[in-house]
């Protein structure tokens, strides 16, 4: 009941939140430039050249895709950093610690809001998908369920992420922190090219951060070829536990720590 | 035999920054206790560590040593915040949400059914002054009605212990009266009240018990009635009063003030008999004797002035 509440609360809160507003406003426009383009890629598509603009409707469709999963992993960092931290910089979190909750109930509330939110963003996102093979041209050949379920586990893990480092430091920094760690884990990945890091950092990186590529939709999904990869149940179960296990990991920390905190106006 | 409300024993918070040798003592071996159904005054100037002691005994913030217990538990406990109200300073709300809203949040919060709470919401609303605006998201609030709705979350659970942290600061003298009216209730009830204000006469008008602290220690602690009796003197009115009477009288350190009804004589308590002998003998009427008390605001200021706690 309280952590319902605390969910509850939280998304309310989060989806009158100025800043999340700013950077969804921000999302849709660029999204919205490059549905023009697409539009204009589409309507100039002639029997004659087909195939070339095929050729480019395929890519920037699965570039778009790509940058709304981006972005959705971003946005639940910060939304996590911000619904704790934003408590605590308004002072409202006072009130609500004197009831009877315990700190990690406080966190968990605020921890499901964000799901909550993100949840509501992969449903538009999912939809978005469709929307953009259709106009592509192509056909979503994977079950809706894994295009929701694999981002649900991914900004599970960022949002963890997010609220482990708020804990200790301010939104901002915990942001860049997250944005950091999730440049650098696309960077450590086996099948990335990366030369400039030396071979025993990156092995050491890509054990400890968290495996996007592993939980990215493009492992089964791929647009551009509007074909199906293959990955068995078992796969697939693998994958989630690994994405769920990361961010049971991230809050179980982030709970031990601000059980032990104070908590003040930052 | 119920339990302690409040007890600091030995306390001491130290504030420290990260990476510097930097400290600041807010509270420094603090001890002091309330009894059950009683009204504490926590009295202290700005930075005295007021807040810090408050977020101490809710478990906010962690002593360096020393022991806290509220209600029996230590701070924080949830079986004590069961039964405590709490309202802090600056009550910050959620903006959104409007008063009735706020107040079934706040019943969920503490495990109840929002269904049950419904009854006890109205009510509060309508002693609080709110009923009427329940559609007003409390962003649109005024700061008096702010204030207003932060006391009746702080009632809402019928707590044990309501922890009052500047409970009447942004409202006008009728919103406070209310406020006050709304404490006696309280107390009548044999509720446990611990409150933090600047605004003394008010204090003196519900408190039963005081305590005082300056630069994070402990001033004054002890019943509102002993500590304001304390240093107690004496008026004594005259219909007139001789000048070699005068003359001794100012030896004795008796204040003396001429006025339209006659001479007003101001003494020490001890001093009563002798004067008032001593006027008789001299052929003075006396007209009449009142016992003169410290105020609360005397007390507080002489005890704050004259630098109690400074190290």
């Amino acid at each position: 009941m309280k952590v319902r509440a605390l969910a509850l609360n939280t998304f309310s809160s989060l989806v009158r939140n100025k800043i999340i507003i700013l950077f969804c406003a921000g999302c849709v426009c660029i999204l919205l430039f490059m549905l023009s383009t697409l539009l204009v890629i589409r309507n100039m598509r002639t029997t004659q050249n087909l195939e070339q603009m095929q050729a480019a409707v395929l890519p920037l469709i699965a570039s778009m895709m790509g940058f709304v999963s981006g972005f959705g992993s971003l946005l639940a960092a910060w939304s996590a950093a911000d619904a704790v931290s934003s408590e605590m910089r308004s002072g409202t979190i006072f009130a609500v610690m004197a009831r009877p909750v315990r700190r990690w109930e406080f966190l968990l509330g605020k921890y499901l809001g964000v799901q909550l939110m993100m949840l509501v963003f992969v449903l538009l996102m999912t939809g978005l998908d469709y929307l953009l093979a259709w106009i592509g041209g192509a056909k979503i050949q994977s079950s809706p369920l894994a295009l929701m379920v694999y981002p649900m586990v991914l900004y599970a893990v960022y949002s963890a992420i997010g609220m482990l480092f708020v804990t200790v430091m301010h939104p901002v920094f915990s942001f860049c922190i997250v944005l950091v760690m999730a440049i650098f884990a696309q960077l450590v990945a086996p099948t990335a090219n990366t030369t400039f890091l030396p071979h025993w950092l990156k092995t050491g990186l890509f054990y400890v951060l968290p495996s996007t590529g592993l939980l990215s939709v493009s492992r089964f999904l791929t647009v551009t070829r509007s074909t199906l990869k293959l990955a068995t149940w078992g796969e697939h179960a693998t994958a989630l536990v690994y994405g769920l296990d990361y961010a049971l990991v991230c809050f179980v920390l982030a709970a031990w720590i601000f059980h032990s905190r104070s908590l003040s106006r930052e | 035999m119920p339990a302690v409300p409040i007890e600091f024993q030995r306390v001491t918070k130290v504030y420290k920054r990260l990476f510097s040798e930097e400290r600041i003592e807010a509270l420094s071996d603090i001890s002091f206790q309330t009894a059950p159904g009683q009204v504490c005054a926590f009295l202290g100037p700005n930075g005295a560590g007021k807040t810090t002691s408050i977020s101490l005994l809710m478990g906010f913030f962690f002593a360096n040593s020393g022991e806290i217990r509220v209600l029996g538990y230590p701070p924080g406990d949830i079986r004590a915040k069961r039964d405590i109200g709490f309202l802090p300073e600056n009550f910050a709300f959620y903006k959104f949400l409007t008063g009735p809203q706020l107040l079934r949040l706040h019943v969920q919060l503490a495990g109840r059914n929002p269904i049950d709470g419904e009854g006890r919401i109205r009510d509060l609303l309508a002693k609080v002054k709110l009923a009427g605006y329940e559609n007003l998201k409390i962003g649109k609030y005024s700061r008096g009605m702010v204030q207003r709705i932060g006391i009746a979350q702080a009632l809402l659970c019928e707590p044990q212990l309501v922890v009052l942290d500047e409970p009447t600061s942004g409202l006008d003298p009728a919103g406070r009266r209310e406020v006050l009216q709304i404490l006696a209730g309280l107390k009548s009830e044999g509720r446990t009240i611990f409150l933090s204000s600047h605004i003394l006469p008010e204090v003196e008008q519900i408190a039963d018990h005081v305590v005082i602290i300056n630069r994070g220690k402990l001033v004054r602690a002890g019943s509102l009635s002993d500590l304001l009796a304390a240093g107690n003197r004496v008026e004594i009115l005259a219909d007139r009063l001789p000048e070699d009477l005068e003359q001794s009288a100012a030896a004795w350190g008796v204040t003396v003030e001429r006025g339209p009804d006659g001479v007003s004589l101001l003494v020490d308590a001890a001093r009563k008999r002798e004067t008032v002998e001593a006027l008789w003998t001299a052929g003075c009427d006396v007209i009449a004797m009142n016992p003169l008390r410290r105020t609360l605001e005397e007390l507080f200021l002489k005890e704050v002035d004259s630098g109690g706690g400074a190290q």
